[in-house]
């Protein structure tokens, strides 16, 4: 379960590469026992900022806590936290075991709890074994690091980082080289394991589903800023604005102005919404999911259009209506075949009403109140 | 036509300018000058003034290799850093030399160490005396180590350099330290490169010759030495048979430290060409 204390905080943190500023003022903090994903495109910041929390870059201005303490410049071998890598960064020139004990190999025998050489080794044996169980790789113990799939080189990355049970975990895309059946597994089998042992995850992904999936709190980055940090439903319901929208699922984006509140105007038809406290005729952007909007007969639909495609998507098909001068993209477990011209409802509580084009510059508040986790 | 053909050119070189010469040093060592086979050849081995020189080379080859690797492999590290940008001109640096003949270096070594040299000079300068240099092992050393350096830098280089630099955070990450990267990562990660720089140096040290004699003011022979001695005797009616003898020695003394090497770098990873 996730608990109240605050880990790891960052106050202000900015990092440049030369001319470029890769994070731009982030606040955050993650608390003992959470998921915490930070999803964002390539070139966002996500990484650098894990590597930022890990010791391998330090930030141009702003710090870090752990626990409270400023942890800024200190090096890595002297944090409590282990990453696995993307790439896994195996030590090629040691078995199963070796590797997964390396962590272990370099602490003495107090460090370990017990007293002589013989006991550690011993300790070491029993803890790489549990492990090895952990992530289901038992009897891999002697095999080379090059004899193994990409899926088990996966596992003895992750076993290699947990058996020096650290307070936080760093992950960064560790899914990424694996197919699609394995991926999906492997989410589960990763949360479950950040269930059994309480310890804290942070999980670098650009797989929204991924995000979605396995963390407790998902931090969605853009441009070096954090856009929204909430809980996967409200990030996926809540969009706070545009970008994130387009990011997290599938997403109509059309202009609409703000005639007053609860009402809304976009492709030249008036809707009922639920959104509040805009001026009137505010410039807006309206977010509408495509498997919001349902298809209904042409004569009773709030807008009506022509199916210009449909592609099947296995659960759902998606259809292209083009009306006035826009393409809706709809999904819809029915078909209408290309030409039909249909009518297409939204109900209010499906319309997702933004504030436009502070996308860049909006720095979201960390608001506890939202998280349910 | 079959890709295999395209070797034809080399594999006549081969053929005519080492395999049968080589048949031609078994040959004669094994035979009297009269044609007679024989293994009396190989008994002059044993002789102290002979076996001498082999164990002397043998040794020199040694610190040769150990103070390559040791200048060599800082350098390497240093090259293949992430953060050292200009790699490639100081690369170009360390092979400059060898684009100068080995005979040439050597000379113009000698003329740097000589008594009455640049490097006495300036020591005579500095108020601090002369030293004696040429005709000391240590200056065979210097000019084995000077000729043979690049060969100990270049494999190491290569393998540094491919070596994935997460793997060094890695090791960071799971608690070792800067000096334990290097020791528990680094190194044993370039054992291949290591083993290739060892074959490449120690080989061509053992049967250097030339800068031997040359920085010895002819004191000190290394069996390469030797064997060109042994073929110039002009009075003794077996040295054809005595030099390939002394020859094959060396081939066979070669063959077993590459063996030897071989069982450090089993996949031969080294990209080496050994």
């Amino acid at each position: 379960m996730v608990q109240d204390t605050r880990l790891i905080e960052l106050k202000g943190v900015c990092k440049n590469f030369g001319d470029t500023q890769v994070l731009r003022d982030v606040d955050l903090y993650i608390r003992k026992c959470e998921f915490i994903t930070l999803l964002g495109p390539s070139g966002c910041g996500k990484t650098t900022l894990l590597r930022i929390i890990g010791g391998f870059e330090m930030p141009s201005s702003g710090e870090v806590l752990f626990e409270g303490k400023d942890m800024t410049g200190i090096p890595p071998y002297k944090r409590r936290i282990n990453t696995v890598f993307q790439k896994y960064a195996l030590f090629g020139h040691l078995n199963v075991f070796d590797n997964i004990a390396f962590g272990l190999n370099l602490k003495t025998p107090e460090q370990m709890g017990v007293k002589t050489k013989k006991e550690k080794k011993e300790e070491i044996a029993r803890r790489v074994h549990r492990m090895l169980k952990l992530v289901k790789m038992e009897g891999y113990e002697k095999r080379s690091i090059d004899a193994l799939s990409g899926g088990q080189q996966q596992r003895i990355a992750i076993a290699r980082a947990l058996v020096n049970e650290p307070e936080v975990l760093l992950l960064d895309e560790p899914l990424g080289a694996l197919d699609l059946k394995l991926r999906k597994e492997m989410q589960l089998e990763l949360k479950a394991m950040q269930q059994q042992l309480g310890i804290t995850f942070i999980y670098v992904t650009h797989d929204q589903e991924e995000a979605l999936t396995m963390s407790d709190t998902i931090a969605v980055i853009n441009g070096g800023r954090i856009q929204q940090i909430d809980n996967p439903k409200r990030i996926y319901d809540e969009p706070v604005n545009a970008f994130v929208a387009d990011f997290i699922g599938e997403s109509n984006i059309v202009d609409g102005v703000m005639l007053e509140d609860d009402l809304v105007k976009f492709s030249g038809v008036e809707f009922q919404c639920v959104d509040e406290g805009f001026d009137t005729n505010e410039p807006v952007d309206v977010v509408i999911r495509p498997e919001d909007i349902m298809i209904v007969g042409e004569d009773v639909g709030m807008l009506t259009g022509t199916v210009q495609s449909v592609i099947f998507k296995g659960v759902h098909y998606e259809m292209m209506v083009e009306s006035g001068e826009r393409t809706w993209k709809v999904h819809s477990t029915t078909m209408q075949p290309v030409g039909t011209s249909v009518g297409m409802t939204i109900v209010p509580y499906n319309i997702h009403i933004m504030r436009k084009a502070t996308t860049a510059d909006a720095v979201p508040v960390q608001d506890k109140t939202n998280k349910e986790a | 036509m079959k890709r295999s053909w395209y070797a034809t050119p080399y594999a006549l070189w081969m053929l005519l300018f080492a395999v049968v010469p080589l048949l031609f040093v078994c040959w004669y060592a094994f035979t009297t000058p009269e044609g007679a086979f024989t293994l009396s050849n190989f008994q002059e081995f044993v002789k102290p003034r002979y076996l001498g020189v082999i164990v002397r080379s043998l040794k020199l080859a040694v610190y040769c290799t150990v103070l390559c690797l040791l200048i060599g492999y800082p350098t390497a590290y240093f090259l293949a850093g992430r953060d050292f940008n200009h790699a490639q001109s100081l690369v170009v640096l360390i092979l400059l030399p060898m684009w100068m003949n080995l005979l040439l270096r050597t000379y113009a070594m000698m003329t740097l160490l000589d008594d009455n040299g640049v490097l006495n000079a300036a020591l005579t300068a500095l108020g601090l005396g002369k030293i004696t240099v040429i005709g000391t092992e240590g200056a065979v050393v210097l000019g084995l180590v000077y000729n043979y350096l690049p060969f100990m830098v270049l494999p190491i280089y290569t393998v540094l350099k491919k070596m994935d630099y997460s793997v060094i955070e890695a090791a960071e990450d799971l608690g070792c330290n800067p000096i334990r990267v290097i020791t528990r990562v680094v190194i044993p990660m370039s054992v291949p490169g290591i083993v290739s720089g060892i074959t490449m140096v120690f080989m061509p040290a053992v049967t250097s010759f030339a800068i031997s004699t040359l920085l010895s003011n002819g004191k000190i022979r290394l069996a390469g030495d030797l064997i060109d001695y042994i073929f110039n005797q002009s009075s003794n009616p077996t040295r054809w048979n005595i030099g390939s003898s002394f020859s094959l020695i060396m081939l066979v003394l070669i063959l077993i430290s590459i063996g030897f090497l071989r069982k450090v770098d089993p996949d031969n990873e080294g990209g080496g060409m050994w």
